[in-house]
Parts: C-alpha cells; sequence; structure tokens
C-alpha cells in the first residue's frame, strides 16, 4: 500500500464514488478510491440461502445501528421519525438498493421560480440530459419511452415484467384514469454488457446473486479499475487534511488492520452520502476550519432531505404471485408529481408499486394481524401471496433545522464521532403523506383490494439522503459551486447527495450519477486550472 | 468423527410442554394439510434458536412452568394433560403474567414453520432458495397503457 501523494483520492466507492473514478479514468491520472467496505461476494447474498427471509432482520437489514456489519458506523437516529439506512461496500448503499432509477423532472432543478420554494439548482435537466444517458448505458436502465409524465428518453434495455401484481394494480389504475407507468429500473432485463438477466429472485434489497440488478461495483467499478483506478477496501477516512497554502492535501485514514495512515492528494473528492459527507467534514476541523471543513457558509450538515415515505398494502382474493420478480420494481405513478395547490400542499409525490413477499416475511409481516392459535392457517392464507401495495416517495423540502451534526458521545469502532440526525417531518410533508395514503387505499381497492393498512411515515425509510453539502453560486448560501467544488477549498470536491438543493420525488441515485458525470467532465475541461 | 449435538437448553420435561405450546401457537389446519408447529418438529428449531440468542431458553422456560403451573390450578398435571379447549386459555394467562414469553416464542415459531420445507412445499413454492433457479415471468400485455399514452404532456417544463 503505497502512501505516495496520488493526483486524485475519493473517499467512498459507492455511486458517486464509482461513476467518477469511471469518469476520471481515461485521464490516466494516479487515482485512488478509499473505502470502509469490502468487495461483496454475491454467492454469499441472501437469495443463495434457504434462510433468505431473514437475512432482512441480520446482516442485510436496513439499519447500520443493528445490522452488526464491522463496515457499519453508528448513527444517532434515535429522535428522528425516519431512520437512516445506509450500507458501506464497494457499491454502497446500491448493493441494497431496490434499483428504482427515475430521472429528475425539469421543473425539480426549479422550484422557487416554480413554487416558490426551496432553491433553484445551479444546473438545470438540459445540462443533465447526456449524462442521464451515459448513465444509463453504464448502469443498464431498463423501461419504457413514452411516458408522458417524463421528457422522452430511450431505454438499453426493455421494461421489467408487471406479472399479475402489476397487472391488477394497472387495472386499477386505468379505472381511476390515472397516470402509471413501467417502473425505470437498474436491472438487466436481458443479458447486457457481460451481466446475466434478471431472474426475478425477488428481493433485489438483499443483494442480487444473479448479478443482474445494476450496482455499481459490477457496472462503473470493473470498468473503472481496468482503467487503472485502485480500490483499497476496509480503509475508513476519519478526516481531510489541509496543507499551509489552504488546499485540502489528503486524508488521514485507518486501514484493515486499524492501523493510522495518510493519503496524500493533489485532488480530493468526496462521495459518502448525505450522511457521512457532513460527518467527515464536521470531523475535520483546523485552524482555518474550526466548524468544519469547507464550512464557512455554515450550511454543511444542514438542509438534511429525505424522502418521507408512506407503505399502502391491500388484499386480493387470488393468488398475485408477488415473490415473484423485482420486489421494488414494477410500476409506477407520477399522477400526483406536479404541484396543484387545491391538494393542500406543495409539490408531490411517486407511487411505486410493490411486489409480495415470501413466507415468512408474510407472517412476520403480519404480527398482531396473523393470530397464533385457532385463526392462524385462516389469516395467514388471506395474506399469504395475496398482498401487494406501493409505497409512496414525497418530496422533502429544504429546512435548515433539519440537520446531521457530530454527536457528543457517540464513536464508531476506530473512535471517530458519529453523526446524530435532527430531524422533524414538516407539515407539509405530513399532508403530502395523508393525501398519498388515501389515494393508495383508492388505488388498491380499484384494482379489487380489501384490508388496506397503511405506515406514513415509514420508520426505517432512510434511505435518500440530500441537501446536507447544497450546491449553489452564492458561496452564503452553498457549500459547493455548479460543479461540485468547495467554495472555501478549491481543490476539493463534493459529488453524492448532499449536494442537492432539492429532493425531488423520485429515487435520488439516477441523479446522483448523472450529476457526477457532469462534474466530473467540468473537472476534465478545466484541468490546467481547476483551482482558480 | 461426527460432532457431539449440542445439549438442548430445555429438560425433556420442558420439550414435552414446549411442543403442546407449539401445536397451540400454529395448531394443525382443520383440512389437515398443514401440520401444528409442535407436530412438524419445530421444537429442535426452538432449541437452536434459543441456544443462540442470550435470555431466550430462560424466558421460555419461565413461561413453560407458568403454563403447568396455571394447567395445575385447573386440575391437570400440567398443560399436555388439559382438553385441547382450555390450551390457548392457559396460555393467554400466561401471556398476562409474563408478557415476554408469547411474543418470543411466536417469533421464532412463525419463522422456523414458514421457512420449514414441508411447509414452503405445502404453500406451493419449490424447497430451493431462490437462485439460482429464479421464476420465469412472461412479459405483460402493455396494451395495457393505451389510455396513459394519450394523455398530453404531464411535467412543467422551465
Amino acid at each position: 500500500m503505497s502512501e505516495q501523494p496520488v493526483d486524485v483520492l475519493i473517499v467512498g466507492a459507492g455511486a458517486a464514488g464509482a461513476a467518477f473514478a469511471w469518469s476520471l479514468a481515461e485521464t490516466r491520472m494516479n487515482i485512488v478510491c478509499l473505502e470502509q467496505g469490502g468487495w461483496m461476494n454475491p454467492e454469499e447474498y441472501p437469495t443463495a440461502g434457504v434462510d433468505w427471509e431473514m437475512r432482512r432482520l441480520g446482516d442485510f437489514g436496513m439499519s447500520p445501528n443493528t445490522r452488526g456489519r464491522k463496515e457499519d458506523y453508528p448513527i444517532n437516529d434515535s429522535e428522528s421519525p425516519i431512520q437512516i439506512s445506509n450500507f458501506n461496500a464497494v457499491g454502497g448503499s446500491t448493493i441494497l438498493y431496490a434499483a428504482h432509477f427515475p430521472r429528475f423532472h425539469p421543473g425539480d432543478f426549479k422550484t422557487r421560480t416554480l413554487d416558490g420554494v426551496g432553491e433553484d439548482w445551479p444546473v438545470d435537466y438540459a445540462t443533465l440530459a447526456p449524462y442521464y444517458d451515459v448513465n444509463a448505458r453504464m448502469m443498464g436502465v431498463a423501461g419504457l419511452a413514452g411516458d408522458p409524465a417524463n421528457p422522452d428518453h430511450d431505454f438499453p434495455l426493455p421494461p421489467v415484467p408487471l406479472g399479475k401484481v402489476g397487472e391488477k394494480l394497472a387495472k386499477g389504475f386505468n379505472k381511476l384514469g390515472w397516470h402509471w407507468w413501467p417502473s425505470d429500473s437498474a436491472i438487466a432485463t436481458r443479458e447486457y454488457e457481460g451481466r446475466a438477466p434478471c431472474i426475478n429472485l425477488g428481493p433485489c434489497i438483499m443483494g442480487c446473486a444473479q448479478g443482474a440488478k445494476g450496482s455499481s461495483d459490477v457496472t462503473y467499478w470493473p470498468a473503472a479499475v481496468r482503467g487503472g483506478v485502485e480500490v483499497r477496501t476496509h480503509c475508513r477516512v476519519r478526516e481531510v487534511t489541509l496543507g499551509s497554502n489552504g488546499l485540502a492535501d489528503g486524508v488521514i485514514y485507518y486501514d484493515i488492520d486499524g492501523v493510522e495512515r495518510k493519503q496524500k492528494a493533489e485532488i480530493v473528492v468526496i462521495a459518502c452520502n448525505g450522511i457521512g459527507t457532513p460527518r467527515l467534514l464536521l470531523n475535520s476541523v483546523s485552524k482555518q476550519f474550526p466548524d468544519g471543513l469547507a464550512n464557512r457558509s455554515g450550511l454543511v450538515g444542514k438542509n438534511l432531505m429525505f424522502h418521507p415515505y408512506a407503505m399502502v398494502n391491500g388484499e386480493f382474493d387470488e393468488p398475485i404471485e408477488g415473490y415473484k420478480g423485482p420486489t421494488g420494481c414494477c410500476l409506477m405513478s407520477q399522477e400526483f408529481y406536479e404541484t396543484d395547490l387545491s391538494r393542500g400542499f406543495v409539490r408531490g409525490y411517486t407511487i411505486e408499486t410493490l411486489r409480495g413477499n415470501g413466507p415468512v416475511s408474510t407472517a412476520l409481516a403480519g404480527l398482531g394481524d396473523i393470530p397464533w392459535g385457532a385463526d392462524h392457517h385462516r389469516e395467514f392464507g388471506s395474506r399469504f401471496d395475496r398482498s401487494a401495495g406501493m409505497v409512496v416517495i414525497c418530496e422533502d423540502l429544504p429546512e435548515e433545522h433539519n440537520s446531521v451534526t457530530i454527536d457528543p458521545d457517540l464513536v464508531d469502532s476506530n473512535g471517530i464521532p458519529s453523526p446524530k440526525i435532527n430531524y422533524r417531518l414538516s407539515d407539509n410533508s405530513r399532508k403530502m403523506l395523508d393525501h398519498s395514503v388515501a389515494r393508495g387505499t383508492e388505488i388498491l381497492e380499484a384494482a379489487g383490494a380489501t384490508g388496506v393498512k397503511f405506515q406514513a411515515p415509514l420508520l426505517p425509510a432512510g434511505w435518500h439522503l440530500m441537501g446536507t453539502a447544497r450546491m449553489g453560486t452564492d458561496p452564503t448560501k452553498s457549500v459547493v459551486n455548479e460543479w461540485g467544488r468547495s467554495h472555501d477549498v478549491k481543490n476539493l470536491f463534493i459529488i453524492d447527495g448532499s449536494i442537492f438543493v432539492t429532493a425531488a420525488a423520485v429515487n435520488p441515485t439516477n441523479t446522483i450519477q448523472a450529476l457526477t458525470l457532469y462534474i466530473a467532465d467540468t473537472i476534465k475541461k478545466n484541468l490546467t486550472n481547476l483551482f482558480d | 468423527m461426527s460432532e457431539a449435538a449440542e445439549p438442548s437448553p430445555f429438560t425433556p420435561e420442558q420439550q414435552h410442554a414446549l411442543r403442546c405450546v407449539l401445536d397451540q401457537i400454529i395448531p394443525a389446519s382443520s383440512d389437515g394439510q398443514m401440520p401444528g408447529a409442535g407436530e412438524l418438529g419445530l421444537v429442535d428449531y426452538i432449541e437452536a434458536a434459543a441456544s443462540k440468542q442470550d435470555g431466550l431458553a430462560p424466558t421460555i422456560a419461565q413461561g413453560l412452568a407458568e403454563a403447568d403451573r396455571i394447567a395445575a390450578g385447573r386440575g391437570a398435571a400440567r398443560l399436555s394433560d388439559l382438553v385441547e379447549a382450555e390450551r390457548p386459555e392457559v396460555l393467554r394467562e400466561v401471556a398476562s403474567a409474563q408478557p415476554g414469553f408469547l411474543p418470543s416464542l411466536i417469533f421464532h415459531t412463525y419463522v422456523g414453520y414458514y421457512q420449514h420445507p414441508k411447509i414452503v412445499l405445502a404453500l406451493g413454492m419449490e424447497t430451493h432458495p431462490p437462485f439460482p433457479k429464479g421464476f420465469p415471468m412472461e412479459q405483460s400485455d402493455l396494451a395495457l397503457l393505451d389510455a396513459v399514452r394519450r394523455r398530453p404532456k404531464m411535467y412543467r417544463e422551465v
């Protein structure tokens, strides 16, 4: 392991780190990525074993606080109505994500102009459109052109099958005259770029043993490594250090044996997600930055945005084979996406239908509802292979009091102070959730379901982490500029969801990666005067 | 050389009582298609779970003791000597006296039962893990989209 200075040091090997590494590889610069997790072995993913459903409660669970993986660091989210879900590995949270892969709408970049809330982004849809296209090819996005709810674009792969669940729900939407469309999915529905096609295992959210799901460890990273990028795994960065010239000069990290090491670099790129990035910056304290690196605006950690989720489920009177097919990718609806103030709230939401559960998950989800004793088999039978529903992704607005700070007491296994989540749900989000539950109920009943139940907000749904180092042209109102460069430290870049200005009402990974590719391209075009 | 089996955390009497309790948690179905959880042999599964989870074995043992004590108050030597109809009532009394007993046992019973190959087959599924066989699925009739395709543009331009 060399500690010679490198040209580019990337911290974090998730969605953004991978796309950036791939893009920069063509420069033949000396590029190293430090990742606190390791490479995943698909043979160890849950769907390769008979106990696959139970692994969701263990090492493939959603919360780093209960999962028990050595790569996890604790996060104090005890006072938040939404708990954090992340994953530390080469591939980051794409290892666990459902691969739902929509784009932002053009209006999502202009919420202040259109709706008087949030701030406008310093980039727009037209700028990112070609990068969305590149990302679609690299990640292998399946979908269907012609959606009236989105600017038209092509897909390299055909859409995921709707299955019986999707067909039932589609008929419900059609009965109501509401929009629906097959989900944009980063899932190889055919053999693609050497990856095997999806075989409808079901729980994409526990890793894809088939390799069909587009996680960045099987898409961007192999190409980046072939291009000469070095990935060092199980290396946890404690802080970014500053040189005497006021530029970042590298990082201090702990290697796999817990030995403290330094890596010098000409350019430092942070890709640690909307929680990990502010944590790293706030832990990187110096005389020049007593409030955390690159934080002269005071905005590092602030404007934390999730997507408050609702989940609405119902029961059908016949088997619907919900255990087949990508669990989170089926069809989506943006009927209530664009602002309509008559609904009582501003901005909107996306509905994403869910397929059903396996038998163990059905039984456990019904704890309390599926009684023990004489009625057990009847109640289980009414639910197993007969339950399906949807989640609703509500747009969260940026509010400064929603923030990531450093917990005064909690530390990780290397002694690095852990983050604390300070978050409360806004009135606007509550109204949106209420509206979405009512509409979700209508859809399920139109599709023939009964016994509709809901949860809102969904507690473990803190998997979209945004806003905590936001981009902008005004250094007093943003942390990085329009191409991800810190206003305060000219060789420091941030490329993950923390730079989002607003959240939109769709899964962020596609936009994180498109933005990253745009930033990488801009860096490449400005290499000769990068620090001006 | 074969490995010695792990000793059970329960005595033979407790194993007997546990089997009876499991058959109350998930009884045999009225059509005979689905066995009771005790009849299925889930005592072994519960023993394995109790060996791995701190506190589970004593919680179960205390609950079983309470069940037998309540049964004795009804004139039976133990729970399994009561008539079938009285056994769920006894379990509900145990749940009031020892709130931790039933939830823990129900959780592990449900998990063990619905992973058991006999039950998986009875539910019409195959007993192998999802991977590598997967599930074939046909592409759907996208004519269902015809009405949506006819809609005008729904997103706002800027």
